[in-house]
């Protein structure tokens, strides 16, 4: 590993770079201004996706990192998470492999409504990574909304499980 | 003469009801508010079945009793004889108010004749016949069906073993696009319901969902990730997708005003999601102001007058009914996922996966699909 050295250094001046950044993103639409005419408010547009590569396929591992969790109707990147997203943020640096973001719901929610915001869990884990020195063209993001809960009961614990984000490293 | 009569008809009725819309912000309707019908069997080889479903058909729109021929102001008859439903309604002293020769199998024959008896009397389109499309769980995965908007003839559309999912259908009912999940990612496809083909149209990275067909079904109005973030655009059926939104939240669940021009749609502005309306051009979202904090999958009636849509309350979902023109909205029942069928007095939604079809004049509510697994998120042609 030649770039233990550098890493940390690197890291910090990512995190320097982006933090106005990522602060007026989580901030949301106060600070950004609604219907505002610029086009960076959204974020980084995502690369092509690759044919025949996709988070139901065989040729990905979901189970290489843990998902990450949120709160009840929030895309807020949790604190606590910070350490696994760091690991697969250092992953996408020292690997040519794609990870694909897939973004879920709890039961609770509209099935399209639960559909953006998995979308936005998603978006929001790759805006973490992007962050911390990801290579855009390694990040896909899909939304499965209320799908495929990992615990398909209907209280407070498994609501908190469900809402996720998981990685699916294509291999 | 019959002409002077069926005018005279559509005033009494018209002004009956809008004389009860300005008194009372909640409408509720007696039975003098609807007109007594007596239905005479059909005669001919399959008389019995069409007039089981003009029974059916009639007593479902919500602007008729059903009576004895003797407490009845009109009387529907018919004589019916291969694809061919020759009807009529008359009055007592003989004079007809409907007259005309419909055509198809039995039941569309008996769909046609109702609704020309609804447009005839009332001035107000029909939905006898009129397709719906919904997702359900009856084989394990969630598959699209069809179906009619009383629950019968139904088909099982996808058998993709995947997620098939938010149906949506075209006024006129021959085009259905929805979120499909078989290639591995939420893309949007589009199915001619005329000739069975199938194309995968939105498949940009990210998630593509939430399409909304324009009122004259040449564009697609869907919720988008491939900029980095959820939002708004409006695609033509043949490629590209035209943005509408910036914003860093979550844009979701677009519906097309009557006219095209603009566009609802939910949108997550902190403390939960609100309505909001913009140009189908693009430009500013406006707030609606609803009264509610959690609102979501707003549908537009087709006469531009109302707007359905989700609310939260007490961590349960609730139908609300706003009036575009008044601003005042009502909740009319549990559930979610409501949409408007072409008369904009009938909303089909589900509530714990069964669809109800609803008047929203008279309150009256009857389950339409059940036993299929979890039926959710119907979509109405108007």
């Amino acid at each position: 590993m030649t770039h233990t050295l550098l890493r940390p250094i690197l890291l910090l001046s990512c995190v320097l770079l982006f933090s106005s950044c990522t602060s007026m993103q989580k901030n949301g639409a106060g600070g950004a201004g609604y219907g505002s005419d610029s086009d960076t408010v959204g974020g980084t547009p995502l690369p092509e996706r690759q044919e025949g590569v996709s988070f139901m396929g065989d040729n990905v591992d979901k189970h290489q990192f843990p998902p990450v969790h949120f709160a009840f109707d929030s895309y807020a990147i949790d604190p606590s998470d910070e350490g696994t997203l760091q690991a697969v943020a250092q992953y996408l640096q020292s690997n040519p492999n794609t990870i694909i973001i897939a973004g879920f719901t709890d039961e609770r929610g509209t099935p399209e409504y639960n559909r953006g915001l998995g979308e936005s869990r998603a978006e929001a884990v790759r805006d973490y990574l992007l962050h911390h020195g990801a290579d855009n063209s390694k990040l896909q993001t899909v939304s499965f909304g209320a799908e495929m809960p990992v615990d398909p009961d209907s209280n407070e614990d498994a609501w908190a499980k469900n809402r996720r984000a998981e990685f699916g490293v294509v291999k | 003469m019959i002409q002077s009569h069926r005018i005279l008809l559509l005033l009494a009725f018209t002004s009956l009801t809008a004389a009860i819309a300005q008194d009372t912000p909640t409408i509720t309707v007696s039975k003098s508010d609807t007109i007594a019908l007596a239905i005479q069997p059909i005669s001919g080889p399959d008389g019995a079945a069409v007039t089981r479903v003009l029974e059916s058909d009639l007593a479902a729109t919500g602007y008729f009793t059903l009576a004895s021929p003797r407490s009845a102001s009109l009387i529907v008859g018919g004589d019916s004889s291969g694809s061919s439903l020759d009807g009529k309604v008359n009055d007592h002293s003989g004079r007809a108010a409907v007259a005309g020769t419909y055509s198809g199998d039995s039941r569309a024959k008996a769909h046609a004749f109702a609704n020309d008896i609804v447009q005839t009397l009332t001035g107000n389109r029909g939905i006898a016949g009129t397709r719906i499309a919904f997702s359900a769980t009856h084989t394990g995965s969630k598959e699209i069906y069809i179906a009619d908007c009383d629950g019968s003839a139904i088909q099982q559309l996808t058998h993709d073993n995947s997620i098939s999912v938010g149906p949506a259908l075209c006024s006129d009912g021959h085009l259905l696009a929805y979120t499909g999940y078989k290639a591995g990612y939420a893309d949007i496809y589009l199915v001619n319901l005329s000739s069975g083909s199938r194309d995968r149209i939105i498949k940009y990275p990210g998630t593509n969902s939430g399409a909304a067909f324009s009122p004259n079904g040449d564009r697609i109005a869907c919720t988008l990730s491939k900029d980095g973030n959820p939002e708004l655009y409006v695609c033509n059926l043949n490629g590209g997708a035209h943005r509408l939104t910036h914003t860093p939240g979550i844009e979701s669940s677009p519906t097309w005003s009557p006219d095209g021009g603009e566009i609802i749609y939910s949108y997550d502005d902190h403390g939960g999601p609100q309505l909001y309306r913009i140009s189908s051009g693009g430009g500013y979202g406006e707030p609606i102001s609803t009264g509610y904090g959690y609102c979501t999958e707003p549908d537009w009636s087709p006469d531009g007058a109302k707007l359905a849509f989700n609310v939260r309350q007490n961590g349960s979902f609730a139908v609300a009914v706003m009036d575009l023109r008044g601003g005042g909205t009502r909740i009319v029942a549990e559930g979610e996922r409501p949409v408007w069928g072409p008369d904009s007095r009938h909303l089909i939604f589900s509530d714990d996966g069964v669809l109800y079809l609803m008047d929203v004049q008279s309150g009256r509510k009857k389950a339409i699909v059940s036993g299929l697994g979890r039926a959710t998120e119907p979509t109405w042609a108007h």
